[in-house]
């Protein structure tokens, strides 16, 4: 044991200088009576600091170095056999300069391309969140075992008494699920800052102080507001002064205390959990959530008896793992809490559970697969590259067979010429690496340029140690794969009949020739795997357009506004909008006008309990549906047809008996057997709220993406209950984004201050929702074509190189009478025999794999048949094209020519 | 080639010093070395056998030692050990060192750092 160690230690040394001194370290070794240790780590670091000394001996004086350990006889030194090899490789790729640069600009695409999308995958699923200890961070959710949605919002006094009842965490804060579009007035007018209420020990929980000025104290009572330095840069002009100065928000001044650091980002978007379905990416301005006075009352947080709401869920939560604890004995504490709850408060908790999600999989976890996704299709794409390099060097190894059968007459061992021949492709991929280094940065700009602003993280993607360290890694990984083909063939070389032979031309050992027919089968089975992939996501792609979304999404202009705050009573804010609608539907180019308080496609959603009159049902079983206020002509406006009975009318007002609209859902879920129109229901846990008419049914809307499955949903009237920050949308005659301008002059001439946000068309809110699905189809469908290319080329070059050899034989067979026909099936089959067994390789291992794709599909299974039988025909097309080029040079060949060659 | 120039080694590194005393009164092997620079030195000096070596091959490779084909004693105890021992080279070299030497202990002499007469 002691002598074993002895001998790794000894490996620091140079090799030479074991060879010399080796023994006699170990005599003296077993002699001495010092402590192991110790000895052992001085002997490795001698060992390397040697190694240091003999390289700059060697780098100052190489000539000198064989003497170096030995004054009689001389020996080559690792350095020296380096050396020798990188001349002779670049000498060699300076002679055929087409051949070099082919190479290499082939591996720097394949290494600088895969690098770009491991820089992607590492910044948005590797880096850690920019929290202190962020592993230790898990976010908390309520589970609702009833609908079995486990990722609810948590209730503000279930978040209390998670916050005081448990023990595995260090601290645990609280924040609002949704982003608020605040009302800000300045002496430029009003503005809206993107604001998120928080719990003040959230700042110090997470770890992060601010950049300037201060965060929240844990007692903080007074109205104070943190900015995000992007807000402060973009429109306070980064001026450190703002701290201190009021921010009138909503109508209350708010102090500023504190910048946050460039690189913090809170809550991410996956934060804000199912509900949290949000274009705005960027907090402007964090706010304290306060359990009293005037924020509280605006925060809807107490009930009408003062007490902390439990009834209604729209908080999430965030906690520090206390240390050694891991996230299941977290769920395992909440649960138990949970259960407490359920026992305390029946009315409120029943049938609500727990759940605890690692914060970064809260973040980033939805985009995972798809990231995987790209990660396996670029390795693919590289290993095919890499093939095709492979077999560029075996092809022009074969050139050099007399060149490696000298050497090896000569004395050269087949472990060294196998050396130099790695050494070469290892030569050829670092510089590969160097210039895919450049390639690497073009993609990714290109890739963060390309990527849609919903992906998670995409701009904390940047280039760091990780990202480099991968560069070095499949460079040299890249290196090795594409020179071990050549270095095992050529090194197998045999001599006397490789220079024997010589004279006469050469013909590959069937070594070679197999190892070039494993390249095509490889290249067409890898080629199979990426394009089955890239034609199933293009499919669901399709899929997903095709869908109807329950509306009509072009010619529709939206936006969203907030009211002016003066407006408080309702008949205030009626009289608002009855002239706001009429004025919008006077502009010319508007077919009608409505409005709501979630617009499908870009928004979040809010859901209440309903409770069917005749139907007595404990409060906490009552069903959940989706809430929202129909404005105006809110259906005819967005083409939501009516299905039954009838739309609101303007009879509905505030005095009027209230009536509800609900959709083909509701209908059938509640309703299933019965007419809904005339039924009675009440939503939300009150008793004492007069029952509400159902009068007319809609058709289901997508609303939280086009491939949710549409939800129960009831819309009130917004003449009995007016909304203050409200979607509007507008129908229009032509092209909506037109008449933007004009709806903006329009609304600055009812109120100067009115502050409208969001404005943009339906159709591109639809394609946005489509936008991560488009990118991953542009990037996988890219590898698809890149993979179909490849193939191409492979084959072409394999076939190419196969009739070229063979020129001697293909001759001799003309000059015996065989018809060039018979030549060209002979290549084409071959080429085609080959690649159906690429094929059908690459079909065995899609099918198993096809399944991993699913979280990607849309409308058609993993094993949809279409793309299983596409594939591997244009493949196969692909592979006998390829082969056609070489069969018809070899139909050319004349056979005169051929056998007086040499 | 050049004409030899002890001067041109010195200073000689502690090692190296040590390494030339320990050869002054006769071949010796490696671990031989080691013990005599241990017991010469009292303990206080303590050479590591990875130090000895690369300070070996340093004086090998500069001609300051030699090593000895055969062993001098037939009753070795291994006969894998190398014996070296100094050339004409090296003694010159090793009397220039302590000629360095005596001529900063006699300067320390005259600053009353060390006792002795000036």
């Amino acid at each position: 044991m002691k002598d074993l160690l002895f001998s790794i230690a000894l490996l620091a040394y140079p090799r030479a200088f074991r060879v010399r001194f080796g023994n006699e370290m170990r005599d003296d070794f077993a002699r001495s009576n010092r402590g192991l240790v110790p000895t052992l780590a001085k002997h490795v670091t001698n060992g390397f600091s040697e190694r240091g000394s003999a390289f700059r001996r060697w780098a100052y004086f190489p000539n000198f170095t064989p003497h170096l350990y030995e004054s009689t006889g001389s020996h080559f030194m690792f350095w020296d056999t380096l050396r020798a090899d990188i001349r002779h490789t670049l000498r060699l790729a300076i002679k055929t300069p087409v051949f070099s640069t082919l190479t290499v600009l082939a591996l720097a695409l394949g290494i600088g391309a895969t690098t770009a999308i491991f820089a992607v995958v590492n910044g948005v699923l590797l880096r850690s969140l920019p929290y202190r200890d962020d592993a230790r961070l898990v976010n908390i959710w309520s589970y609702n075992t009833k609908e079995n949605l486990p990722r609810n919002p948590i209730s503000p006094a279930n978040f209390l008494d998670f916050q005081k009842m448990n023990s595995t965490l260090d601290g645990l804060e609280g924040y609002f699920t949704f982003v608020t579009p605040t009302q800000m007035v300045t002496e430029s007018g009003t503005e809206i800052a993107y604001s998120n209420f928080v719990t003040t020990g959230l700042f110090q929980m997470l770890g992060r102080t601010a950049a300037y000025g201060r965060t929240f104290t844990i007692n903080e009572n007074a109205p104070v507001v943190m900015l995000s330095d992007g807000y402060w840069r973009r429109r306070w002009g980064a001026d450190p002064r703002i701290i201190g100065k009021t921010l009138a928000l909503q109508g209350t001044p708010f102090q500023v205390i504190g910048v946050m650091p460039p690189d913090f980002v809170f809550p991410y978007p996956g934060m804000l959990g199912p509900s949290g379905f949000t274009r705005i990416t960027g907090i402007d301005l964090w706010l304290p959530i306060t359990f009293s006075g005037p924020g509280a009352a605006a925060n809807r947080m107490l009930d009408t008896r003062g007490q902390i709401v439990r009834n209604v869920h729209w908080w999430g939560a965030i906690g520090r793992m206390k240390t050694g604890v891991a996230a299941q004995q977290v769920e395992a504490d909440m649960k138990t809490i949970a259960a407490q709850l359920e026992q305390a408060y029946p009315a409120t908790n029943k049938g609500w559970s727990a759940t605890a999600v690692a914060s970064i999989d809260q973040s980033v976890g939805t985009i995972r697969p798809a990231l995987m996704i790209l990660l396996a299709g670029i390795a693919f794409v590289l290993v095919m590259a890499s093939v095709n390099v492979a077999n560029l060097l075996l092809a022009r190894s074969i050139a050099r067979e007399k060149e490696l059968a000298t050497r090896a007459a000569l004395g050269a061992g087949r472990s060294r010429l196998a050396r130099q021949l790695l050494t070469e492709s290892i030569l050829f991929a670092l510089a590969g690496g160097a210039v895919g280094l450049v390639v690497m940065f073009w993609t990714l700009r290109g890739l963060i340029a390309m990527a849609p602003s919903s992906l998670p993280r995409i701009n904390e993607v940047g280039v760091d140690w990780r990202v480099l360290l991968a560069a070095g890694l499949t460079t040299i990984l890249t290196g090795v794969l594409v020179g071990v083909l050549p270095a095992l063939s050529s090194a197998s070389v045999n001599p006397q009949a490789t220079l024997q032979d010589a004279s006469r031309g050469t013909v590959g050992g069937s070594l070679r020739r197999r190892a070039r027919a494993a390249l095509v089968v490889v290249e067409v089975a890898l080629a199979v795997a990426i394009t089955t992939g890239a034609v199933l996501l293009l499919r669901s792609f399709v899929s997903v357009t095709n869908i109807d979304p329950g509306f009509e999404t072009t010619k529709l202009l939206t936006w969203q506004m907030n009211i002016p705050v003066h407006l408080t009573s309702n008949a205030d804010r009626l009289a608002f909008y009855r002239d706001f609608f009429a004025r919008m539907e006077a502009l010319p180019g508007v077919v009608s006008v409505g409005g709501t308080t979630r617009v499908p496609l870009g928004s979040t959603s809010v859901s209440t309990t309903v409770q069917i009159e005749g139907r007595p049902v404990p409060a906490a079983e009552l069903p959940e549906v989706q809430f929202r206020r129909a404005m105006h002509n809110y259906f005819p406006a967005m083409g939501i047809p009516i299905r039954r009975g009838r739309n609101f009318d303007p009879n509905d007002g505030p005095n009027a008996p209230s009536v509800a609209v609900i959709n083909d859902t509701m209908a059938r879920k509640l309703f299933p057997n019965e007419d809904p129109i005339g039924k009675h229901v009440r939503t939300g846990p009150n008793p004492n709220q007069p029952w509400t008419t159902i009068v007319g049914v809609i058709g289901d809307v997508r609303h939280g993406g086009l491939e949710e499955v549409p939800q129960p949903e009831i819309y009130i009237n917004y003449l009995q209950g007016a909304p203050v920050s409200p979607f509007i949308v507008v129908r229009t005659v032509a092209d909506p984004a037109g008449l933007a301008e004009t709806v903006r002059a329009e609304v600055r001439r009812i109120d100067k201050n009115l502050p409208i946000y969001e404005m943009r068309t339906m159709s591109a809110m639809r394609s946005e929702t489509m936008s991560t699905r488009r990118f991953i189809l542009l990037i996988v469908g890219a590898f698809g074509a890149l993979a179909l290319g490849l193939a191409g080329i492979g084959v072409y070059g394999v076939m190419s190189l196969i009739v070229s050899e063979r020129t001697r034989e293909v001759g001799v067979r003309l000059a015996l009478g065989a018809e060039p026909s018979q030549l060209l099936t002979m290549i084409v089959g071959q080429a085609a025999k080959l690649a159906a067994i690429g094929v059908a390789i690459g079909m065995a291992v899609s099918l198993p794999m096809a399944p991993l794709l699913d979280s990607q599909l849309y409308g058609i299974s993993s094993f949809d048949p279409l793309t299983f039988i596409t594939v591997p025909i244009a493949l196969l097309t692909i592979a006998t094209m390829a082969a056609l080029f070489p069969a018809r040079n070899a139909m050319k060949i004349d056979p005169l020519a051929a056998l007086r060659i040499d | 080639m050049d004409k030899f120039r002890p001067e041109s080694f010195l200073p000689l590194t502690p090692v190296a010093f040590e390494i030339l005393l320990a050869l002054a009164d006769g071949e010796r092997h490696g671990y031989s070395i080691l013990q005599e620079v241990d017991t010469r030195s009292g303990g206080a000096v303590s050479l590591h056998a990875g130090t000895l070596y690369r300070a070996l091959a340093r004086l090998l490779e500069s001609d300051l030692i030699e090593e000895l084909r055969q062993s001098p004693d037939p009753n070795s105890d291994d006969e894998r050990r190398r014996y070296y021992r100094l050339t004409t080279r090296g003694v010159a070299v090793a009397k220039a060192e302590v000629g360095r030497l005596e001529g900063q202990l006699a300067a320390a002499r005259t600053r009353r750092l060390l006792k002795g007469r000036a």
